[in-house]
């Protein structure tokens, strides 16, 4: 991870050529650089100033830069330690909260810079008693607990871009629909497995559309093979799943002839009753009403879901979280150790999971409509790459990569 | 061509206390004795020459325990009588300033002091030319002096970096001679360093290695006479065929502490920047940076 600070230089920079000799201190260090501010004298009398973001591999490397930079008076931005203020009651954030991004964050403290524990956007930064510092969702904020205020000691390192020949180099592409599939799923199973090998965890993020263009076999074979970790969905798709196990059918469609059958349209209802019956998705497999898909395949491989509910929802299935603000710190709980997030043909979990994801997670966006890949990337998910293309045929070929 | 616009009253000190007593600089070494009465001597042949060349000499008392007090030249910048104390990087040096700040105040001028933990030695590293000031830094003066001292001088400052450790200040590498020519010794500056004073001095004299060690460019400048620590035939001919007459005076006693005639020396009728009234400098910040 780069490491980056911010320096100042002021004076006759232009004339005297100091301007021109730090930037070229900066890249002969094998440094990068960033014009934060310039301001150009208008006379010779009139003095110069110009701030950087210097950026090195590490800190050493940095500090090494920062030394060297000082004696052509270029010299580290006034710091200031971060301010925190008590937040006065449970679930409200003191006036002039430091409202978190994604990216790698750190904050100044006696003198020191401390990295957040838990990169999330949206979120306010709280000093725990032992000096460590974590993001904390709105609600999660306890009365007394020190949240850091305005913007001062605070700073986030931009993620590296990846350069050269680097299998991840196709990630900067935009978004479109007339990109070659197979090659894309390729290199994704490439990440996937490169990922695995590392001891990263993949989570998955299902969409109905998944079972409906089925790909449930599929992602049913990827959690049985261990690829799969952590799986993020609604009651939607985990209802067709277990439906279309129980009744060969999702929402009521069969999916071997897709002739919809009389009294079709109730087969979800009847299935999410007779989970309900059974008291968890665990409980109908342990009972032996479900006997493959997806939800059983988590269950017999102890694979954690989490299902999200929302207010359309039958039933719902009874592992739902009906508590959309519980629904969110279940995801939260699950995210350590996620290194890829595959978001399948789904628009609001998708959201919701890339809300709660650190800027660092590698994630893949595959949707038949290009909308719900922007809308991602809208949202602050930067780091999503877009796949535009029908999710059963994705999913398909990436387990054809994979197993 | 005309003279310099400075350069007719300066302030220089006895040498009543001078030896080498401390090492901070490639010349010092305190096994080398020096000889008070040639340092007397030489000191006072000095002052005779700039007066004789038309120049007002005033002086500042000697004090014990401060041998290089006798360095003017380090006791801080002038320019339109506002005076800048110098900030020593040396501890040896530092307790000279409550003097030097002492008889400019005596003396009205106006005492600006830089920040506080900035560096900068003065005149040593900083010769006004064309309307600027060229300021040494990396050996004893800190690059990000030039933003404070240039507010302070009310005039451009630009920093020249001095890679050469046994040219420690920019007064011995770089001596204006009037307002088109000066004495240059590039192998002392880094490559940004020799642009500047190339965009700077339409007329350069450049110094080889042997006369920049000489102290050649450590000389004082009276209108049109050039009082130098050493004149090497190259270098003489050339200032006379410019129209200088050039007096070598000897100053190898102060030579043992690594300072030349220049360095016994504070000018102290500078006078740079708008009210000044001097011929704009040949670039700006804005149109350099366009």
């Amino acid at each position: 991870m780069s490491v980056s600070e911010t320096v100042e230089v002021e004076g006759h920079i232009i004339d005297s050529l100091i301007l021109a000799k730090v930037l070229d201190v900066i890249v002969d260090a094998g440094a990068d650089y960033r014009m934060v501010d310039v301001h150009i004298g208008r006379t010779s009398g009139d003095p110069s100033r110009a701030r950087l973001e210097v950026t090195a591999a590490d800190d050493e490397a940095l500090a090494a830069l920062l030394a060297e930079l000082k004696v052509h008076g270029a010299n580290r931005a006034a710091e200031v330690d971060a301010l925190t203020e008590p937040a006065e009651v449970d679930g409200v954030l003191p006036v002039g909260f430091y409202a978190t991004t994604n990216l790698p964050t750190q904050v100044r403290m006696g003198g020191h810079w401390v990295d957040v524990d838990n990169p999330e956007m949206d979120c306010a930064l709280v000093v725990r008693p032992d000096g460590r510092v974590r993001t904390v969702p709105m609600h999660r904020v306890r009365a007394g607990d020190p949240v850091v205020v305005g913007q001062g000691g605070v700073r986030v390192q931009a993620l590296e871009r990846p350069r050269g020949a680097n299998p991840f180099e196709f990630m900067n592409s935009e978004v479109s629909s007339e990109k070659p599939k197979e090659q894309l799923v390729g290199r994704v199973a490439e990440r996937i497995k490169m990922t695995k090998g590392a001891g990263g965890k993949v989570l998955a993020v299902c969409g109905p559309a998944v079972i409906h263009t089925g790909a449930g076999p599929d992602v049913a074979d990827l959690v049985r093979a261990g690829i799969i970790d952590v799986l993020f969905a609604g009651n939607g798709f985990a209802t067709h799943d277990i439906e279309s196990n129980v009744l060969g059918t999702s929402l009521g469609v069969p999916l071997g002839d897709g002739l919809p059958p009389e009294g079709g349209h109730s087969n979800h209802l009847r299935v999410i009753n007779e989970v309900r019956r059974r008291g968890s998705i665990a409980g109908a497999v342990a009972d032996g009403y479900i006997t493959g898909g997806v939800m059983f395949e988590c269950v017999q491989h102890g694979v954690p879901f989490v299902l999200g509910g929302s207010v359309r929802d039958d039933g719902p299935l009874p592992d739902v979280y009906t508590d959309v603000v519980e629904a969110a710190d279940a995801m939260r709980a699950e995210l350590p150790g996620v290194a890829v997030a595959l978001m399948l043909a789904s628009t609001l979990h998708a959201i919701a999971t890339g809300n709660v994801l650190p800027a660092g997670v590698e994630t893949y966006c595959v949707d038949i409509n290009q909308a719900v890949v922007t809308k991602l990337a809208d949202r602050g998910s930067h780091q999503a790459l877009g796949i535009v293309t029908d999710v059963g045929l994705f999913v398909h070929t990436l387990a054809q990569h994979l197993l | 061509m005309s003279e310099l616009p400075w350069g007719r009253r300066f302030l220089m000190c006895p040498p009543e206390h001078f030896g080498v007593l401390y090492e901070i600089n490639p010349w010092m070494h305190r096994e080398v004795a020096v000889d008070l009465d040639r340092a007397r001597h030489q000191w006072g042949e000095l002052v005779a020459t700039l007066v004789e060349a038309g120049a007002e000499v005033e002086l500042l008392d000697s004090q014990p325990e401060l041998p290089d007090l006798v360095f003017t030249a380090n006791a801080g910048t002038v320019n339109n009588g506002r005076y800048v104390p110098s900030r020593f990087r040396h501890p040896n040096r530092q307790p000279e300033v409550d003097h030097d700040i002492a008889w400019f105040t005596e003396h009205g001028f106006d005492v600006a002091p830089l920040p506080e933990g900035i560096g900068h030695e003065g005149a040593g590293d900083a010769l006004p030319f064309r309307g600027v000031f060229l300021s040494g830094y990396r050996s004893r003066s800190d690059a990000g002096a030039h933003g404070p001292l240039s507010a302070l001088l009310g005039a451009p400052v630009r920093p020249i970096e001095l890679v050469d450790e046994r040219l420690y200040h920019l007064d011995l590498t770089f001596c204006p001679l009037d307002d088109r020519r000066a004495l240059v010794a590039p192998h002392a500056w880094d490559s940004y360093g020799r642009k500047v004073v190339e965009a700077l001095v339409p007329e350069p004299f450049v110094l080889e290695d042997d006369e920049m060690l000489a102290f050649c460019a450590n000389s004082v400048v009276v209108g049109t006479t050039v009082v130098m620590p050493a004149c090497p035939p190259r270098v003489g001919r050339q200032l006379e065929r410019w129209g200088f007459d050039v007096v070598p005076v000897d100053v190898s006693e102060f030579l043992k502490a690594g300072g030349g005639c220049r360095c016994l020396t504070l000018a102290l009728d500078v006078s740079v920047g708008p009210q000044a009234g001097d011929a704009p400098p040949p670039s700006s910040e804005s149109e350099a940076a366009r």
